[in-house]
């Protein structure tokens, strides 16, 4: 048993910046750090374009509140945004004087670029490698103060809630096998998003929602997990991610026949529509025959040839190095071939503004929460200073609750549960976790993706429920204990295919197109019925749905044209 | 037997690294070997009976050998000074290609001496 | 494509096992991995993450060079030789211990040093291109520990630094915001810090984002020696 008083399960950007705040505030409180690999192997560092902030003359909050809001289709919460906006810039200036390398203008100022959906060029970046230089920089903020730990390669199974209130949580300690439980006055979840509930995608091979899925097992509320993003640009066949910075610092997307057919689909905003819209003509292209063809199937054109190798060097050298590497394709040179690909999951663990979940100590925050800025699609660069945001946020009100707490107290049964669930119960079939999750990928990859239809989502959900009737006979045929992978995976699995069941009939219960959510059969957005966020509950079975109204301030939802 | 560690060859800067290694132990013998040698300089026969053994045709591959230990760890030496320092750390396969060519015609130089100085 | 790999675990000690995997264009090293996980054998431990070369998890020595898996393509090679890292003790397979490691880079205090910031009303500074040009190479590292595998130095001396931390020291020594270079200094000239280098450029060779660790430590000297 490990004693904290607060536990921060995930150290991405959210997790990690809950822990500096923790740690700036009281050098007192016992931080425990808790992750899945070491910190800087996070999925964050993969952030490669850009944070948005409102730092410039031209821009103003409210500019960036209504590129946000209608972005999400207006399905965000408006006074989350209206926070959010303010705190963007403040956190920008914290990271710049922890020493992130923020790209600079000729006069040593932080230099932004513009991005998709963006009224004002209010990108803050560091070349491309935003997310990389972030998380560095609050990993080594981090190793500055004396009481945070990090307890590294745990591996979260579970959550100990008692009397209406978090008391620790249960994590495998890969290096040796065994069972640790972390007593806690509160916990703060950063688990990140579902990604890897897909098959073509730009997530790393960890992000498989760990974090929501135990939330919903416990009991917590799932909000708006129907919206998955899907970004224009994933270099084939790896789906490794052409950040939107591309298109941000001039890049045109082109078909077959040469045309930059964004003309037809955004003629304003060209190709810095939002991604929703680029994703859908992208798609859209494809189907009807105007992409290229290859030995990995049709893709589009991404070209930056016209920027010159001067500027490619300067601002996206790292999708130059990737291009070469993956693709064997030099940007300065060719057009990188590029298809749409599965990217952020707008839904997760519901909460409200503070970041505060349905049980008293446990926050959530980050890509694992929905607090609702993003609504039914984001805008590049608005997630990763999200996490900053209410990462702080998550931090203070952590640090707020356990300073007010009782001691907490792990129930001795569910010691005992735990222990039996994980090394008892799963794994005595013969079922291989890995061609389940193959299959899950395959058809989440078909139903599940730009374009949806009802009768789709339907053969989706037998699929999904065929393939948990699977589980229930996987077999781990692996016994020892020392970084025992089988195991891992397999709950991994079990993981991604509750989180699949509820994007499934989500999805199929709007019948509209919203943001990210489209459907060809209701090809239309319908404010009177489905301006609400959908919220699935656990039931053992499956799950229950709600909605939510959703809270709008100062813009009432109009028609969204790029 | 972390010492190992010296002998594992990945690059040819690895491969430098052992070889001053190697040269340095086997310099540090023959000067172990030299100040017998100059010891032997108190008794005359003895001294004779060595340069007649040592001073041939036939021993000439050992001195030549020697000349060559002596020019590498030398001009390695010099490289990795020029490193140190902090220089040149972007053109080192240039600094070390020319160190090479350098020891070669050093090496070549000096055993054409020595041969020329053995006479018959 | 034969996978020729060194395994290990507590049960049957170290061994090597031969797996054959087909192979299809564009394909790395690290799919392969994946491929014999979830086709072969499940308890295949290894570490992976992002799969595009930027978060540092799956350094291992692949023919003899450590390199990162996901970037290796298997095009160059014939047929594959995968062992874990040398100089960390292995835990599973290619799994190896990184704490040793990171505790190191943790030494040399690598994070900005400023009195004068202040956490609730932080200000902006100035900082030219040319400024940030002077360390931004060294900002680079992903910690994969291919450096410090290689280091024959750190092969001989357990306690050494090594080239990813001292790199780091130089990374935060040359940001012109900082003001911690004194205390830097101090830790990198102890006895297992720049001194224990001998320049055998290793480091340099192998690092997968071509940073030169090797040239940061001679420069720490430089600066020590002021």
């Amino acid at each position: 048993m490990i004693e904290c008083d607060i536990a921060i399960v995930g150290t991405g950007l959210a997790g990690m910046r809950a822990g500096v705040e923790i740690a700036e505030k009281s050098r007192k409180v016992s931080v425990a750090l808790i992750s899945k690999t070491y910190p800087i192997r996070c999925h964050s560092v993969c952030a490669e374009g850009g944070s948005a902030a409102v730092l410039r003359e031209g821009d103003s909050f409210e500019l960036h509140e209504w590129d946000t809001v209608k972005g999400s289709d207006f399905l965000a919460d408006q006074d989350v945004v209206e926070f959010f906006v303010r705190e963007c810039p403040k956190e920008i200036i914290r990271l710049e004087n922890w020493g992130c390398p923020w790209s600079r203008t000729a006069d040593g100022k932080i230099a932004q670029r513009a991005f998709g959906g963006q009224s004002f060029p209010r990108t803050v970046f560091a070349a491309d490698r935003t997310g990389f230089h972030e998380v560095h920089t609050l990993y080594e903020r981090l190793l500055s103060y004396e009481n945070v730990e990090f307890f590294n390669e745990f591996f979260l199974t579970n959550l100990a809630i008692a009397d209406g209130r978090i008391q620790g949580i249960s994590a495998i300690d890969l290096k040796n096998g065994d069972l640790e439980f972390f007593k806690a006055k509160a916990v703060i979840l950063a688990t990140g998003g579902a990604g890897r509930l897909y098959g073509f995608t730009t997530y790393s091979h960890q992000v498989t929602g760990d974090g929501i899925a135990i939330a919903y097992r416990c009991g917590i509320p799932l909000k708006d997990m129907e919206f998955m993003q899907f970004h224009p640009t994933g270099l084939i066949p790896s789906g490794i991610l052409m950040t939107e910075a591309c298109r941000g610092e001039g890049g045109y997307l082109r078909n077959r026949l040469g045309e930059r057919f964004m003309q037809k689909y955004a003629p304003e905003k060209m190709e810095l529509a939002p991604r929703d819209v680029v994703a859908r003509a992208m798609w859209k292209e494809i189907i009807e025959g105007r992409g290229f063809e290859s030995e990995h199937g049709p893709y589009i054109a991404l070209d930056l040839t016209h920027l010159g190798e001067e500027k490619i060097e300067e601002r996206l050298p790292m999708i130059r190095e990737a291009a070469i590497k993956f693709a064997g394709v030099d940007p300065v040179e060719e057009p990188i071939p590029v298809k749409p690909v599965q990217h952020y999951t707008m839904g997760g663990i519901h909460t409200n503004m503070f970041t505060e979940t349905p049980v008293k100590g446990l926050f959530a925050v980050g890509e694992c929460a929905c607090i609702s800025i993003h609504g039914a699609n984001r805008l590049g660069s608005n997630s990763t200073v999200e996490c900053l945001v209410f990462g702080r946020v998550a931090g203070e009100r952590a640090l707020k609750f356990a300073e007010n707490a009782k001691e907490p107290e792990i129930p001795k049964n569910f010691i005992k549960e735990e222990e039996s669930r994980i090394y008892d119960k799963i794994g005595k079939g013969d079922e291989n976790p890995h061609a389940i999750k193959k299959r899950l990928n395959e058809v989440m990859d078909t139903h599940l993706w730009i374009f949806r239809t009802g009768e789709g989502l339907k053969e989706a959900l037998r699929e999904i429920r065929e393939l948990k009737r699977r589980y229930e006979r996987v077999v781990i045929s692996d016994s020892s204990r020392k970084f025992n992978v089988a195991l891992l995976s397999t709950l991994e699995v079990g993981y991604l295919l509750d989180l699949a069941e509820v994007v499934a009939m989500g999805a199929l219960l709007r019948t509209e197109s919203r943001g990210a959510h489209y459907r060809l059969d209701y090809p239309a957005r319908d404010d009177e019925h489905w301006l609400k966020h959908t919220l699935a509950y656990y039931t053992g079975k499956e799950p229950r749905f709600e909605y939510l109204p959703v809270t709008i301030t100062k813009w009432k939802p109009v028609e969204r044209k790029y | 037997m972390r010492i190992l560690g010296w002998f594992k060859y990945r690059s040819p800067f690895g491969m430098t690294f052992m070889f001053q290694r190697i040269t340095g132990l086997i310099l540090l013998f023959y000067l172990c070997l030299h100040l017998a040698y100059l010891t032997s300089l108190q008794e005359k026969e003895l001294y004779e009976f060595f340069t007649s053994i040592t001073v041939s045709k036939q021993f000439f591959i050992f001195d030549s050998l020697l000349i060559l230990c002596g020019v590498f760890h030398g001009l390695n030496g010099l490289r990795i000074i020029i490193h140190e320092l902090g220089f040149a750390h972007e053109h080192r396969r240039v600094v070390l290609i020319i160190t090479g060519l350098l020891a070669v015609v050093a090496w070549l130089y000096g055993s054409y001496i020595m041969f020329l100085a053995i006479g018959d | 494509m034969k996978f020729k790999i060194k395994r290990f675990n507590e049960k049957n000690g170290s061994y090597w096992q031969t797996f054959e995997v087909p192979v299809r264009t564009a394909m790395t090293v690290l799919d392969g991995l994946f491929y014999i996980r979830e086709n072969l054998d499940n308890s295949l431990a290894f570490r992976a993450s992002c799969r595009m070369g930027i978060c540092g998890s799956c350094a291992v020595k692949i023919n003899g060079k450590p390199r990162l898996a996901c970037e290796t393509q298997l095009s160059k090679f014939k047929e594959v030789k995968i062992e874990p890292l040398d100089n960390f003790a292995v835990i599973k397979d290619l799994v190896t211990e990184f704490e040793g490691f990171f505790a190191k880079h943790k030494k040399v205090k690598p994070y900005l040093i400023n009195p004068k910031i202040s956490y609730e009303n932080p200000v902006e500074q100035i900082q030219t291109p040319k400024q940030l040009k002077a360390y931004y190479d060294f900002t680079l590292c992903i910690k994969c520990g291919a450096c410090y595998s290689v280091c024959p130095a750190g092969a001989t001396l357990e306690s050494y630094l090594g080239p990813a931390a001292l790199a780091s020291a130089y990374r935060f020594n040359a940001d012109s915001r900082d003001h911690g270079k004194e205390e830097r200094l101090k830790i990198v000239s102890q006895p297992n810090g720049v001194w224990r280098c001998h320049s055998a450029m290793e480091c340099s060779e192998v690092c997968p984002k071509q940073i030169e660790p090797a040239k940061a430590i001679q420069l720490l000297r430089r600066a020590t020696l002021r």
